[in-house]
């Protein structure tokens, strides 16, 4: 496919792939229900996406506290001249917004370039042809158990990833602002609501990674140059898609508040 | 329990090296940027390439950026009623934290993937190898304009990512919380510093540097035919991502 340019161009880019991975993933479900059982693909996809992306998460994560922690602190000190109130403020936006948001932008970067590089190599070494003819669905081969275990490791992951964050505040809280690690743990402003919007969108997060990357590499072609443009398309598509998918279940919620 | 050693040690030997092959490159990059010879027209297309045709994806990423700011900021505010700081923690949210940052990841795998496949392909095709029996230096010839251009255009973008995520700010303040535009762009003005802004630009230039080095040094370091292009590819955005992580950190501590 050529580098979309113009204008019209780059929308009818947008809405065929958006077009492609609504059937994928109509596909997906289908499946999910009439398709093959086989648990030893999902645990392996589990141990794939979960353990090759735990120690990233960590550390992403981790600065990730500590910057929205010394920006907080800074600008607390300045305007209250008293820091100690940064960790009730921060908890609830960790919560709800950066620790799920973030984990899956990381995600879709360690995990969405793997699944499309994966599959799109496969679709030029045309093994993808093969399962077909084997009268076995790719969808249901590849796309459904990476799904199934994103499913489930997005949400876990962002638990991880955000309690990371907490803890790194917890030690620029302690180290810079000589904030006592009891007074930033002030879960009192944080409500339900935050935790359910921030499981809320891990989940849909974690359904529109496998789906958007799985379709970029299904629709590779020619070579390793295109198994390397499905790769690229898949960063950006699925990070896109996150960031759009944040700012509808956030506005939702916030409509609900 | 030797497993569980090996598997320890062969992580750290792997970041090692991984760490010392990329502070070699920087080094390299470094010294040759005292006396560069930069092709013309290989410039020209590596800033058409890096900015033009990034410029959709991160004018909706900002717009969308901006949108989840306002709710977000507005949330804070919605408890005490006070619309008119809206727009002042609204720029500062944006301008320092989440523009730079959102763009950056963006850019980062828009571009800097992009970039690796291209010379990792150039690399396990020979064609870097073609390029020094002629005499021509790759590092000057592929690796500055690259470098150089990522810089350049992640600093331009984020300016106009800064204001596409003001027009969505405004909006979404509008639409769902009811803030008046007028307020929000007065307090905007009236509180957001030119401080705030440099401090995002700061940041954008060393996110442009990070993904244009370590995209580029995945890319040269490329061995194994297609399979180690895909796994480069994989390496260089992780590598970027965390490399924007720790300047992040780096600079908000410095600068404060």
């Amino acid at each position: 496919m050529a580098e979309p340019l113009t204008v019209r161009e780059i929308i009818a880019d947008v809405f065929q792939q958006g077009r492609d991975t609504l059937r994928v993933g109509r596909e997906t479900v289908y499946y999910i229900f009439n398709g093959r059982r086989d648990r030893a693909a999902v645990w392996e996809q589990l141990a794939q996406l979960g353990n090759r992306s735990l120690i990233f998460i960590l550390v992403t994560q981790g600065f990730l506290g500590a910057i929205m922690l010394l920006q907080a602190g800074f600008q607390a000190t300045r305007i209250l001249g008293d820091a100690s109130l940064i960790g009730a403020q921060a908890i609830p936006l960790l919560v709800r917004q950066l620790g799920p948001t973030l984990t899956a932008m990381m995600i879709a970067t360690r995990a969405g370039t793997g699944i499309a590089a994966e599959i799109g190599s496969m679709v030029v070494t045309e093994q993808v042809d093969a399962l077909r003819m084997c009268n076995a669905p790719p969808v249901d081969h590849l796309i459904k158990p990476r799904l199934l275990a994103s499913l489930v490791m997005v949400p876990v992951l962002t638990i991880v990833g955000t309690a990371a964050a907490f803890f790194a505040g917890m030690a620029v809280a302690a180290i810079v602002f000589q904030t006592n690690p009891s007074t930033y743990a002030n879960f009192d402003v944080l409500v339900g609501l935050d935790v359910v919007e921030g499981l809320l969108k891990s989940v849909a997060f974690g359904i529109a990674i496998p789906l958007v990357a799985g379709t970029a590499g299904l629709s590779a072609y020619g070579g390793s140059e295109g198994v390397g443009e499905a790769t690229t398309r898949a960063v950006v598509a699925s990070s896109l898609a996150v960031i759009v998918l944040d700012f509808l279940i956030g506005s939702g919620v916030f409509l609900f508040r | 329990m030797t497993r569980l050693f090996a598997r320890v040690g062969g992580g750290v030997l792997w970041i090692s090296e991984v760490v010392g092959e990329l502070t070699l490159f920087t080094w390299a990059f470094f010294t040759a940027m005292l006396k560069p010879r930069i092709d013309g027209r290989e410039m020209w297309r590596n800033l058409h390439r890096v900015g033009v045709r990034s410029l959709p994806i991160v004018m909706v990423t900002a717009l969308f950026a901006g949108g989840i700011a306002a709710v977000q900021v507005s949330t804070y505010v919605l408890k005490f009623r006070a619309y008119e700081v809206v727009g002042w923690g609204f720029g500062f949210v944006v301008f320092r934290e989440m523009g730079p940052l959102l763009v950056g990841l963006m850019f980062s795998g828009r571009v800097g993937a992009h970039n690796t496949a291209e010379l990792g392909t150039m690399k396990v095709t020979e064609q870097i190898d073609a390029l020094r029996i002629l005499a021509i230096d790759p590092l000057h010839y592929l690796v500055l304009p690259r470098v150089i251009s990522m810089v350049v255009m992640m600093t331009l973008l984020n300016v106009i990512g800064n204001v596409c995520a003001l027009g969505g700010g405004m909006l979404t303040a509008y639409v769902m919380v009811g803030v008046d535009p007028y307020v929000f762009w007065n307090s905007f003005t009236e509180y957001v510093l030119l401080s705030d802004f440099l401090n995002g630009m700061v940041k954008a230039a060393a996110f442009g540097l990070a993904i244009g080095l370590y995209s580029c040094a995945f890319g040269m370091t490329v061995r194994g035919g297609a399979a180690g292009v895909g796994r480069a590819v994989n390496a260089s955005v992780v590598a970027a991502a965390t490399g924007i992580f720790v300047f992040d950190y780096i600079i908000t501590a410095v600068l404060q």
